[in-house]
């Protein structure tokens, strides 16, 4: 299995991490020559010099033997070309691309096999931009992930200090509200993540993971203290292409959102595409111009320039002024544990968004979608059972599962089944699996299904 | 600035011109009656003057290429001597002796004014009442953009001229070709006047007023061969499609281009035509209950007289149905005001236009956010399209300019001896084109009574307001004519 990356800025870079981590056979490919070194000293990948628009420079990375190219230059007209090459040259089965013009993203069928025959077109932003909407759909939760076409819903959110659930026993929750269908699959405290079991306790500062079905989320979040309040008024700091997405996206839902942005030709722009937004030219970071732009009111502040220091310390300063909420726009994963422990409530990290999105693609049989979370520790999988599979047509107490496996939730027909003890999976289910990345070979086996990636 | 290829351009634009007139000849044949001569010696004239003026100034290339400047000069021009050379046919039939009279009358005309100075018009012959009417016709398109569209040589340099004669902030091309998109625009013109011709001829009309009316119409113009213009009729079913008409008329020609080519959206979208059609309603509404409440007893008349004046007024048309002068003082204010904002950009009608009107106000609104975001940064849209900056620094320019040239031009007026509100509306009825005044000139009356300086000051306002200010103004600064 060999894999062909074009581009290693960012989510090259992770993704050629990702990759080579399970033991596939990497080549980067970039125009840097200081990036490749940088690249080669860290991870454990084949790079080449060139750009990945040069058929030559293809085929000295073997493009031959590739079956698979993903190309996430920052251009995408260098993505198409590189991508265009692989499937008239090559015929590498698998061409993925970043496309970031959203004029582009619309139009399919300039994608398809007899065009340019591109498999799957990722837009970091846009991922991002969806992920930020679903966490406005449920201002309580941190991360909100999607399964089954949105009938189950992963929801990662911090428990605040006061909250009545903190020094109880998962048991004696379930007591409190018997029928609820909800699933804790995990617990992370600081650093460590915890599987929960009954007499696992809540403490104070938890973040949880947890598995419902759509409908009950709101109840979820609210039965764990989170406000639930739809937002009404946000502000978002730097106008790039994901603020302007991400107001876009909002302002047609009908909440009120500004957005600032320092450079006054950028906002000229902002203004005359968007319809509702209030374009304001200032420093996201200056205390006048928010609290003149009324921050104490806000119910949320999205950070989201390019300086992402700048966006921990705006949002940050945003919470000081009153902000209900706040969010930033964070890439570096070194970062990440550290936001929530200074007050940030949500991430958005496009670079996370797109590799997710790519695993997702790229992960084979019949898993239909996997999900990296916090820090890529753990993932979560949505696959269909087989027949043959061990975990089908048995009770779950009868199954031994690899240690912090849980089954979240499944999905048979119309109906959603946040599992027990005694449930039992059916063939053609879809089940949603939680599982530390420590034990996806285990996990495996278990399923018959091979979770590895294609080929 | 080249003299050559604008005498050149000048006099093959008056030799089409003079052709022009061979349909009123006809027409004049046709009733074999008194004015035959007087069309024969001013097609002799004009096309005279015109044939010799181009051949005497025929330039070396084929094609002509001219500065926008040139465009302006041809163009301004063009239109004065077009009142000059097409009130001949006025002045030797007798119907309007004086050279003053007549190049009003023809101004009028070209301009699609409708104020007139001739007080017995349904004594004239059909000639001479054809080509008045077809004065406004030809005006309403543009004389100049119907040169464009017929003669050959003006390749590039239609664009100049284009520019300089379509009313409106932004002109933009149909067709990649000027001369296509002249053609087009002159097309579509001609399909709906037939339309409309065939309409007016349901509702009992005679064809020769059939024709005379949906010429006005189209023209937005307003002259009528009728003393008491469209009221002789009497017929809700003529008031109606020539409301419906005027209301076309006074709508953007590329919306409707469009429209025919089977683009439904763009019209639909069109934020100037919501505007206009709005205001349409509006001014109606309140015109019917103040008619109602004030004047008459029967709300269906009310309405009537309502919609058709408001969009008579509003498209700078000037038909009437009814006296306006005798209407509430609500009403006639109302009227003034529409007087001012006039039809769509693109159309045939006058005034400020829509479209303006709505860019002012919406920037007006930009100044009053601004107060509450000072550091917001906003974009003035139409639809969902920035207008860009110049563009919206043009549009407030010409909205001070018309304001002061009425200004002016009242005083004017007012220093012959005119009272405020004749002044006033006199001019605001001449400037935007629309025809029927208030005070001394109103719709029963005509301008002959008028001074003859004040007949000048009129024509002056007529050619300012159909060429948007700035093409007639730009002449009068001496930048223009530095080399």
């Amino acid at each position: 299995m060999k894999v062909i990356i074009i581009g290693a800025g960012e989510v090259g870079y992770h993704i050629a991490d990702s990759l080579s981590r399970e033991g596939i056979d990497t080549v980067v490919i970039d125009r840097d020559e200081e990036r490749l070194h940088e690249i080669s000293e860290i991870l454990d990948v084949q790079t080449i010099l060139g750009s990945g628009s040069s058929p030559e420079v293809l085929k000295r990375a073997g493009m031959a033997k590739a079956e698979m190219v993903i190309a996430v230059t920052d251009s995408d007209e260098t993505n198409m070309i590189a991508c265009l090459l692989a499937s008239t040259q090559c015929r590498i089965p698998i061409r993925i691309a970043r496309i970031r013009n959203v004029e582009l993203n619309g139009d399919c069928s300039l994608f398809g096999t007899d065009r340019l025959n591109i498999d799957l077109c990722i837009n970091p932003e846009q991922e991002a931009v969806s992920n930020v909407m679903n966490l406005l759909e449920f201002p309580g939760a941190a991360e909100v992930f999607s399964f089954a076409d949105g009938r189950i819903r992963l929801l990662g959110f911090q428990i605040d200090p006061g909250a009545a659930v903190i020094g109880k026993k998962l048991t004696a929750l379930r007591a409190m509200e018997p029928g609820f269908k909800v699933l804790i699959t995990a617990i992370v405290r600081g650093e460590k993540l915890i599987v929960p079991s009954g007499g696992s306790v809540i403490e104070n500062g938890d973040y949880l993971f947890a598995v419902t079905d759509a409908t009950h989320v709101r109840e979820l979040l609210r039965f764990f203290g989170k406000n639930t309040e739809p937002p009404r008024r946000i502000i978002i700091i730097g106008g790039g292409n994901t603020g302007m997405m991400l107001a876009l996206a909002i302002e047609k839902r009908n909440i009120s959102v500004k957005l600032i942005e320092k450079k006054h030709g950028r906002c000229e722009l902002l203004a005359s595409r968007l319809e509702k937004t209030v374009v304001l030219h200032g420093d996201g970071t200056s205390q006048e111009l928010l609290r003149e732009e009324n921050i104490e009111e806000t119910d949320f502040f999205i950070a989201v320039t390019n300086d992402e220091e700048a966006n921990i310390l705006g949002a940050l300063l945003a919470k000081q002024l009153g902000a209900r909420k706040v969010i930033s726009l964070i890439n570096r994963i070194d970062y990440i544990p550290l936001v929530s422990r200074v007050g940030i409530d949500g991430v958005i990290n496009p670079r996370h968004a797109a590799i997710s999105r790519i695993l997702h693609y790229i992960r084979k049989g019949k898993v239909i979608s996997a999900t990296p979370l916090r820090d890529e520790k753990a993932e979560v999988f949505e696959f269909i059972a087989l027949e043959t599979s061990e975990i089908t047509n048995r009770p779950f107490k009868d199954i031994h599962f690899p240690s912090g496996t849980i089954v979240g939730a499944i999905c048979r027909g119309e109906e959603i089944i946040i599992p027990d003890g005694g449930s039992v999976i059916q063939p053609g289910d879809h089940v949603v699996i939680f599982t530390p990345r420590s034990a996806i070979g285990e996990l495996e086996k278990l399923l018959t299904v091979k979770l590895e990636y294609f080929g | 600035m080249k003299a050559r290829p604008v005498l050149y351009t000048l006099g093959a634009f008056l030799f089409i011109l003079g052709l022009t007139m061979l349909v009123p000849l006809a027409c004049s044949l046709y009733y074999g009656e008194t004015d035959v001569w007087s069309f024969v010696l001013s097609i002799g004239i004009t096309s005279g003057t015109g044939g010799v003026l181009s051949f005497g100034c025929k330039p070396g290339e084929k094609k002509i290429v001219l500065s926008h400047r040139e465009g302006f000069l041809i163009v301004s021009a063009g239109w004065i001597l077009a009142a000059f050379f097409g009130g001949l046919p006025y002045m030797i039939h007798g119907a309007l002796p004086a050279l003053t009279d007549a190049y009003f009358e023809t101004m009028s005309g070209f301009t699609t004014t409708g104020a007139t100075v001739i007080n017995k018009i349904e004594a004239l012959p059909h000639g001479i009442l054809l080509w008045r009417s077809m004065t406004q016709w030809l005006g309403g398109m543009g004389i100049i953009i119907l040169s464009i569209a017929i003669l050959p040589f003006l390749g590039v340099g239609g664009r100049q001229l284009f520019k300089a004669e379509v009313p409106g902030p932004v002109k933009e091309k149909l067709v990649p070709r000027m001369a296509e998109t002249a053609r087009s625009l002159w097309i579509v013109y001609v399909i709906i006047t037939i339309a409309g011709f065939i309409l007016l001829l349901f509702g009992g009309m005679s064809a020769f007023d059939a024709i005379n009316h949906i010429f006005c119409a189209m023209a937005t113009g307003g002259f009528s061969t009728k003393d008491s213009s469209v009221a002789w009729f009497n017929s809700a079913y003529i008031d109606g499609v020539l409301v419906a008409f005027m209301i076309i008329a006074g709508m953007n020609f590329t919306l409707h281009y469009k429209l025919l080519m089977g683009d439904f959206r763009t019209f639909y979208k069109d934020s100037e035509a919501r505007f206009f059609l709005g205001t349409i309603l509006v001014a109606t509404l309140l015109i019917t209950l103040d008619l109602r409440l004030n004047v008459l007893a029967d709300i269906g008349k009310a309405f009537r007289y309502a919609v058709f004046q408001v969009s008579s007024i509003i498209t700078t048309t000037g038909f009437v149905t009814d006296n306006f002068s005798k209407w509430p003082a609500f009403s006639q204010i109302i009227l003034l005001l529409l007087m001012f904002i006039g039809g769509s950009a693109g159309s045939t009608g006058g005034a400020i236009k829509c479209v303006r009107i709505l860019l002012v106000l919406k920037q007006g609104y930009r100044e009053l956010y601004r107060l509450v975001h000072p550091h917001a940064v906003t974009q003035v849209k139409l639809g969902h399209e920035t207008v860009p900056q110049d563009v919206m620094k043009s549009v407030l320019g010409f909205f001070v300019l018309y304001l002061c040239i009425a200004i002016l031009a009242t005083i004017a007026m007012s220093a012959l001896g005119l009272d405020m509100i004749t002044s006033f509306a006199a001019v605001a009825t001449t400037l935007g084109n629309v025809g029927p005044g208030l005070g001394l000139y109103h719709p029963a009356t005509t301008f002959s009574e008028a001074p003859t300086i004040g007949k000048w000051i009129l024509s002056f306002c007529m050619l300012v307001g159909r060429l948007e200010i700035y093409t007639v103004l730009v002449l009068l600064i001496p930048e223009f004519w530095k080399k």
